[in-house]
């Protein structure tokens, strides 16, 4: 019952408010993104060309690569919330912690790269 | 002292799920976990899939016209089902967090989950029908 | 109390020692503007004395008797028969959830006591920081000597519902949150709230109000308190640039 000593690794203020700020953030985010890749086109899922052409409007890969850094962090630290409550040990989570940044990395990574990919091409 | 059935235990994690006994808030948090999961899955296939995009227009289009077929646009619409659901949710959680309409958490969220089902059915017929 | 008499069963849980648990069925005639603790003691009374549940004062102030009756957490004292079954209906009366159970109903409350006494949860505030519904708009000068007891009864009802507490027996759990609110930010309860088994394991369920007896309302509490701890982290951080 050693709960009353400093914070240790699991859920902490940082976290959370991050978790708890992104989640808003992504309100306004998820909606510019699926107002723009799908009412934006006439059959709702774009084609390649119609992608090609409104990427290369810079505020779009711009608005996309923020939208995919909140949506990483705002999943990832969730489900770390909910890895937590299953009470890992602490190597476990030490583990734990250093694969969720490394999949957040790696997501925003390729998703970036991807995005300026697709940005590239004319 | 029998230690085993009362107490909490950490692979009892299939008991968040359960909804007996549970009241509109504890209905709400299982509901917010399930979409949270189901979110989190599609976003890591979202992101795989769109990988097709780097290998030109052939593979990508190829992909395109799948997405037309019903059992897809199902699954889409399930997506899109959770992400309303989430981020209503969400919406009620982020309120009472900050110490607004705490003691209405159970109107909000018969509200907000209200207007999650229309948008669900809003959305599900434009997905549909063009 | 009126005249007519229900005839209901009563599923019991037993459990004793490191047997494994069972239900047992009693069928009683009873008043059904009766309490169900009245028929769980009159079971115990008149049909079996092997049976243990924990009671004491009748009248929802002692926290004694918290038990789950139809899978919902319930002040048994205050629970009338009328308002969980009909005549021919059966009630299910289990242990509270999340505490080890030491013998049928009764289960080993010690940690919640102990955590209440860590964060120096408070028997009696005085009125003028009793957070009370509907407090008058200036309190007079002199409130401060009026001192009122506590709300929280440490029934433990708000530990059984809570999904959180559920996953782990290290969280503080609903109860004492709420007491550390009541106490308010200090030096001491800061790191205990502030932890990975405090405020943040709260995933806004609202189970504990809802259960909570005694208008305790735990739920609005670890909010309130999560904006102090914000609020103090943010202003202590910002301090140091």
């Amino acid at each position: 019952m050693n709960t009353a000593s400093a914070p240790k690794s699991g859920e902490n203020v940082w976290i959370w408010l991050l978790k708890i700020l992104t989640g808003p953030l992504l309100f306004v985010l998820l909606g510019i993104h699926l107002i723009v890749n799908h009412l934006v086109g006439k059959e709702g899922v774009l084609r390649y060309a119609e992608v090609i052409s409104y990427y290369n409007n810079p505020v779009i890969p711009l608005m996309e690569i923020i939208f995919l850094a909140t949506v990483v962090t705002h999943s990832l630290t969730g489900l770390r919330s909910i890895i937590l409550d299953l009470k890992p040990s602490r190597s476990i989570l030490q583990i734990l912690d250093l694969l969720f940044l490394l999949a957040g990395i790696s997501a925003f990574l390729y998703g970036t790269r991807l995005i300026m990919i697709i940005a590239a091409v004319q | 002292m029998n230690e085993k059935s009362n107490l909490p235990a950490p692979r009892k994690f299939l008991s968040w799920f359960n909804p007996v006994g549970r009241q509109t808030g504890g209905w709400a948090f299982i509901l917010n976990r399930i979409t949270a999961l189901g979110l989190t899955l599609f976003l890591y296939i979202h992101l795989l899939v769109l990988g097709k995009l780097a290998q030109g227009p052939n593979a990508y289009d190829s992909f395109v016209r799948l997405t037309h077929q019903p059992l897809f646009i199902f699954g889409e619409l399930l997506v899109v089902a959770a992400a309303f659901l989430h981020g209503l949710n969400g919406v009620r959680i982020v309120l009472t967090t900050f110490g607004i309409s705490v003691p209405y958490q159970k109107q909000f969220f018969y509200a907000l989950m209200t207007l999650a089902i229309i948008a669900i059915v809003i959305f599900g017929y434009h997905m549909f029908t063009s | 109390m009126s005249d007519n008499k229900w005839n209901i069963t009563l599923k019991i849980h037993r459990q004793k020692e490191d047997q494994p648990p069972y239900f047992q069925e009693f069928h009683l005639e009873v008043d059904p503007d009766e309490y169900v603790l009245d028929a769980v003691e009159r079971v115990w009374a008149f049909m079996d004395r092997t049976l243990c549940f924990r009671h004491a004062c009748h009248h929802s102030t002692c926290g004694a008797c918290g038990m789950r009756v139809n899978n919902v957490e319930k002040l048994t004292c205050i629970t009338p028969i009328r308002a969980v079954t009909q005549d021919g209906g059966v009630i299910k009366v289990e242990p509270l959830r999340n505490f080890p159970v030491v013998s049928d109903l009764v289960v080993d409350m010690s940690n919640l006591y102990a955590r209440m006494e860590m964060v120096g949860a408070k028997a009696v505030l005085p009125v003028t920081q009793a957070e009370i519904e509907r407090p008058p708009a200036t309190w007079p000068a002199d409130a401060e000597q009026y001192l009122r007891l506590t709300d929280c009864i440490e029934c433990g009802l708000c530990i059984s519902a809570c999904p959180s507490a559920a996953t782990s027996p290290s969280y503080l759990g609903p109860a004492v949150l709420a007491a550390a609110q009541t106490v308010g930010l200090t030096a001491e309860t800061l790191p205990i709230v502030d932890s990975e088994d405090g405020l943040w394991r709260c995933h806004s369920a609202f189970e504990c109000t809802a259960v909570c007896p005694s208008a305790v309302d735990p739920a609005r509490r670890i909010m309130n308190l999560r904006q102090q701890v914000v609020r103090q982290r943010l202003s202590s951080l910002l301090k140091k640039s």
